[in-house]
């Protein structure tokens, strides 16, 4: 191996395999051969065969779906208000001198801390799910954009100014397109977060959601399930994570590939 | 500027620009040239003094001082096209009108078949003959290039000179172009103007009297190299102040 130096596509997707490979043969071999207790660790078969009960006999389907509405509309929410507000920041220097040291204070404050206290504004509904999402990916977008924006080239603003753009052109036809694509790669980074937030929000006082099963198997010490849960939140983060990028690179060519 | 003294990068320095003179200021790095344009241009403010175009006072960018510069600055996410048809827009021109105007720079600068590609599929070269048509298509009172073919090779960069000067033999726009090679400076000009160490002033003002329409071999003709040697002598005094200077450039 040298540094830096590259390697084929068809190496780069086998030796991708190869960890998924090598760690089920770990954990299989570790549970399967008994040296792990079964109570605290399921085999990867009995995970997929519970996974299997869970799909078919118990609505997991339905509790996969109530889960990603949730991630969606609380994230949705908070792009809406975030990236605006990021875009202002980013641009104008009193807007950012008045938001920023709030808004970094804020952003420290973990949305899981929030729970009990939506619990008591907005009861156990949908509404706190959302607002638990909002919470923990709002801040975080702010500052991202508002950094992203502030970092547009100058020179790109200069030749612009050159050019007879006034302040609305500079914002609107070189400020806001020239950071669209970052902007884009940070809200697909936040949604990554988001996915964590939305499963701590159905563990505490939820009775649906891939959260809520995660935490109803606990009790049953159902661990096969649990893992499977695990697991199905990885693999629709893959898949959003994926879609996201493709998105971007369609809408942003001149940026990507 | 913060910490310390603030630079003094021009001298105070008067200087008249005819109407559709071709100026190309040299002088070795760190003497203020680009700050002379970027005054000029707006974009930096003098301490002291004032730039008058046409006899109007400058105090900020404005499209008349049409500004290319070293650096690649087209709008990555615009079309060729869309770039020569900004500041037509920033200006309000209509649709029908913009298109005729930029169809015609793109044949200006030998660009047609690439209106529809973005940026970062251009040469350099290509990138900075869209960024002429960009300032042009706007019809500037003055054109200014801050070192426009500095990043640019050789070959490229002596097709890029003949270009500009084509397009200026046919449109005669006022043009200050700043540059430290002394070759370009002197085919490109009607004046030139040669500046001294930081802080910059005018040293020397020399008029070029080649005839029009210039051809690339006149570079190798003997008046030609007689300007090349005076002016290189004038630079070379100053470099040598320049490189012994102890505070950093710019």
């Amino acid at each position: 191996m040298k540094p830096l130096a590259p390697i084929s596509n068809k190496a780069r997707v086998a030796l991708g395999i190869l960890f998924f490979v090598l760690f089920f043969a770990v954990w299989g071999y570790a549970t399967l051969g008994g040296y792990v207790s079964k109570t605290f660790l399921a085999s990867p078969l009995t995970m997929i065969e519970e996974g299997w009960l869970l799909l078919t006999k118990h609505g997991f389907l339905l509790d996969i779906g109530i889960t990603i509405w949730r991630v969606l509309g609380g994230f949705v929410l908070a792009a809406l208000v975030a990236v605006p507000v990021g875009i202002l920041m980013g641009a104008y220097k009193p807007i950012e001198a008045f938001l920023e040291p709030f808004i970094s204070f804020a952003r420290y404050l973990p949305a899981s801390a929030f729970i009990p206290l939506l619990i008591l504004w907005a009861g156990l509904g949908e509404l706190q799910k959302l607002l638990v999402i909002f919470i923990g990916s709002v801040f975080q977008i702010v500052l991202m954009v508002a950094i992203t924006v502030a970092a547009v080239r100058r020179d790109l603003i200069e030749a612009a100014l050159t050019l007879g753009a006034r302040d609305r052109g500079i914002l609107a036809r070189v400020l806001i397109p020239a950071s669209a694509p970052d902007i884009a790669e940070s809200l697909r980074l936040v949604l990554g977060w988001a996915w964590t937030y939305v499963i701590v929000a159905e563990l505490i006082g939820s009775s649906s959601g891939i959260g809520h099963m995660i935490i109803d198997s606990q009790a049953l010490l159902a661990t096969g399930q649990i893992i499977f849960g695990i697991i199905v939140i990885g693999i629709i983060g893959l898949i959003s994570d994926f879609l996201f990028k493709g998105a971007n690179q369609r809408l942003f060519p001149w940026s990507f590939g | 500027m913060r910490r310390g003294l603030p630079t003094r990068a021009l001298e105070p320095i008067d200087l008249k620009i005819a109407d559709n003179d071709f100026v190309t200021i040299i002088g070795p790095s760190g003497c203020g040239k680009s700050t002379l344009l970027r005054l000029v241009a707006g974009l930096d403010q003098p301490t002291t003094g004032r730039i008058l175009l046409n006899g109007k006072p400058v105090s900020a960018p404005g499209p008349d001082r049409g500004m290319v510069f070293q650096s690649y600055t087209l709008f990555p996410w615009l079309s060729v096209a869309d770039n020569i048809a900004f500041g037509l827009r920033e200006k309000g021109v209509p649709a029908r009108e913009r298109a005729k105007i930029v169809d015609e720079w793109l044949a200006n600068v030998g660009l047609a078949d690439f209106a529809q590609h973005y940026p970062k599929q251009l040469s350099g070269g290509m990138q900075q003959r869209t960024a002429i048509a960009r300032a042009l298509a706007n019809d500037p009172a003055i054109l200014l290039l801050d070192e426009p073919f500095g990043a640019l090779d050789n070959q490229t960069r002596a097709l890029m000179q003949e270009l500009l000067l084509g397009i200026w033999e046919r449109e005669r726009k006022t043009v200050l172009f700043v540059t430290h090679d002394i070759e370009e400076a002197i085919f490109l000009a009607s004046r030139v103007l040669v500046m001294t160490a930081r802080p910059g002033r005018i040293k020397a003002d020399v008029i070029i009297d080649l005839p029009h329409p210039r051809h690339y071999t006149i570079k190798t003709s003997s008046v030609f190299s007689a300007l090349k040697a005076r002016l290189t002598e004038e630079i070379r005094a100053e470099a040598i102040v320049a490189a012994t200077a102890l505070s950093p450039s710019s």
